[in-house]
């Protein structure tokens, strides 16, 4: 039974999902309905579509979600909104169904679940990746200090214009560089007890560090500070860095002759710890969850769990390049020659990756962080001090939303 | 009496009913959105934390506004934007319609080619304002990093687009003044610039009070251009309050907040319409007596 047989005077309850309506993730989608479709013939399986843009379909979710609508009843949630949705109890905790979740990347399960409870199933990861160019240098940085001074020499020799690139525009890829950066240097943003932490020796190390590399004699040009993914790709595709801090997806456009100049002289690595710290690497991705006022939870759930299930993961990857969320699929070569980024990099680099906060305000969260991050670029603030009014404004929220750490958070 | 009473009020009665449909659209249209927004202004209300309600907080959210130094800048900014901008708006609309008007041949390409820039939509103007500069900047030095350089494209944008507009008013103002005035003063013997200043721009004073009066409306408003252009960055250099507005309705979902702080723009503009109406109207008035 194809989605197309299912029309209008058909009385079998609806079960519907949340997706894209655009290109060839439309198409996968649906056809990965139509597989589910056949195994449940009673139910008649909808995708409802929604927004690509995160910003739109996330509130759109919220209009949804707010006036209690049964539909969709699957959605797919950036990783940085499900313990929002959790908390709002809009969405119904798993374990009531016994998932088995030993199989998913650890990062990406952490950011499923919402005070213990898992929440969410993952169902695509994406991670941060350090690529370099082959011919200008032989082997992967060991830490950001041997990167720096990489980066320097070819600068100074005129190899490159820039050492590095990175997205330091204020949005959220900012925030995913700062949090590599961080933890590189051992911090965080929010402690595990949910205690405000990113004005904490580490931090303004972290964003020292980011500053001096975007300074007048840094190794990243300044006017990375308005860049964003493409912005990043576009420059270090055209020859113009030995470095760039970028998302899997890029690979297969560095890698194309007809667009790029450094087409066959690329590689990709995590991104290095300071020294004698381990590799970091920002988690990005999707998981699925089940709407809390869905008519019907258990045909939600098994659609969800579905989707997130080997063969679906493994055809995703060959077909929209995105990234398995099952350790499994990382061994034995199951995805050799399937997605077009080499494996082990980005194994590696999931093995180290490491979630973004997991807070039910996320989105405001971040956005203080973004601006208190691009003052201190941008020379407007100490880095320190630009540091300590985030971490307050940070602590202002959380007791606002009732979320403070020694209120007890909820 | 009585008898001239009755038609009257039947036909008060009659006028009543006749303006109904038209007093019930504004009322629809204009009074309830605003309505709902103080309503909403009064309340706190996070879209994203339901667990909080929706109670009744009076003017805490005004309260907190004042004491959030975000809020404070962007209204900063706003003000300033409006102070530099239309000035230089108005001085070069008044140029460009004194040419317009002077101009004796081509008259009609001249006023199609003015009014060019009118005719951009905003987002397309923003845009190519935008790769412009970024195409001025170099490696060491860009116009959309540094706090003060930033509103540099901002304003020359807002110039750009809006000087068409004043000219045009402007036009329509020289267009109503006899030219015999001028003529008798030349005849007297005054100079041009004497001519401009003493006949010209009093008789163009109700022209310049209305463009006036538009331009800062809109720039006390300003979104668009920076939403393209900047974003509100470097940091929040550049927010005006209807950006910040929108950021907390839009992206965090503070309804309550967000209404309070769409609530100031109101009230700033507003303010700023009765005030310059006010006093703007009176010396015109007077000045004619």
């Amino acid at each position: 039974m194809s989605l197309a047989a299912c029309r209008a005077e058909d009385s079998r309850p609806a079960l519907s999902f949340s997706g894209s309506g655009l290109g060839p993730e439309a198409e996968l989608v649906r056809r990965q309905l139509d597989r589910f479709s056949d195994r449940h013939p009673h139910v008649r399986v909808e995708l409802r579509v929604t927004p690509d843009a995160a910003d739109q379909r996330h509130q759109l979710y919220v209009q949804w979600l707010n006036a209690r609508s049964p539909a969709p009843d699957v959605l797919q949630l950036d990783v940085v909104w499900t313990a929002e949705f959790a908390a709002a109890g809009w969405i119904l905790p798993l374990d009531r169904f016994t998932p088995d979740v030993a199989d998913f990347v650890p990062a990406a399960l952490r950011a499923s679940k919402w005070q213990g409870v898992l929440y969410a199933l993952p169902w695509f990861v994406d991670v941060g990746l350090l690529y370099w160019r082959t011919d200008l240098l032989q082997a992967a940085p060991a830490s950001l200090t041997a990167l720096e001074q990489a980066a320097r020499r070819s600068m100074t020799s005129g190899e490159t214009p820039f050492g590095l690139v990175w997205t330091g525009a204020r949005y959220e890829g900012l925030v995913t560089v700062f949090v590599e950066y961080l933890a590189a240097a051992g911090g965080g943003i929010l402690s595990e007890d949910g205690r405000v932490t990113v004005d904490a020796p580490a931090a303004v190390e972290a964003l020292t560090r980011m500053r001096r590399e975007v300074g007048a004699d840094g190794v990243v040009p300044i006017s990375a500070l308005n860049w964003r993914e493409e912005d990043v790709r576009l420059a270090f595709q055209n020859g113009r860095a030995l470095f760039m801090r970028n998302w899997p997806y890029a690979w297969s456009l560095l890698q194309d002759p007809a667009r790029s100049r450094v087409a066959g002289r690329v590689a990709a690595a995590p991104v290095p710890g300071l020294d004698g710290r381990e590799a970091v690497a920002a988690l990005g991705g999707a998981e699925l969850a089940v709407n809390a006022h869905s008519d019907q939870p258990q045909l939600a759930f098994a659609m969800a769990e579905f989707l997130t299930a080997p063969e679906q993961m493994l055809e995703r990857a060959r077909f929209a390049a995105q990234l398995p969320a099952r350790l499994s699929l990382y061994e034995n070569g199951a995805l050799d020659g399937v997605l077009p980024v080499p494996v082990r990099p980005v194994r590696q680099a999931l093995n180290a990756a490491i979630p973004r906060p997991v807070t039910p305000v996320y989105s405001e969260l971040s956005e203080i962080l973004q601006v208190s991050l691009h003052r201190a670029l941008t020379g407007q603030q100490h880095p320190a001090a630009a540091l300590a009014e985030a971490a307050a404004n940070m602590r202002a929220l959380l007791a606002r939303s009732g979320l403070a750490a020694d209120t007890g958070a909820r | 009496m009585n008898r001239q009473a009755t038609p009257r009020r039947r036909e008060s009665l009659h006028a009543a009913l006749l303006i109904a449909p038209a007093a019930g659209l504004i009322v629809l249209a204009a009074l309830l959105p605003i309505v709902v927004t103080v309503s909403e202004a009064l309340h706190g209300h996070d879209l994203r934390l339901p667990w909080l309600g929706r109670p009744f907080v009076g003017l805490a959210n005004f309260v907190e506004a004042a004491g959030d130094p975000r809020f404070v800048e962007a209204a900063i900014h706003t003000a300033l934007f409006a102070l530099v901008s239309v000035p230089i708006e108005l001085a070069l609309g008044l140029a460009l319609a004194v040419v317009m008007h002077r101009a004796v041949r081509g008259r009609a390409v001249i006023r199609v080619a003015a009014l060019l820039p009118w005719t951009v939509p905003t987002v397309v103007a923003a845009l190519i304002w935008r790769f412009m500069f970024e195409s001025f900047s170099t490696t060491s030095f860009n116009w959309f990093i540094h706090p003060l350089a930033a509103w540099v494209p901002i304003a020359a944008a807002d110039v750009w687009k809006t000087t068409p507009f004043v000219a045009i008013l402007l036009l329509a103002g020289l267009q109503t003044i006899d030219p015999a005035l001028d003529e008798a003063a030349r005849i007297d013997g005054a100079g041009p610039l004497r001519r401009f200043t003493t006949i010209t721009l009093p008789l163009l004073a109700p022209a310049l009070v209305v463009a006036t009066a538009f331009r800062v409306l809109d720039a006390l408003r300003l979104f668009d251009l920076v939403y393209v252009m900047t974003g509100g960055g470097p940091g929040t250099a550049t927010e005006p309050l209807s950006l910040y507005a929108f950021v907390v309705l839009m992206q965090h979902l503070r309804f309550g907040y967000g209404a309070a702080l769409s609530m100031t723009v109101f009230l700033f503009t507003f303010a700023f319409a009765v005030i310059w109406i006010r006093t703007m109207g009176r010396t015109l008035t007077s000045e004619r007596a």
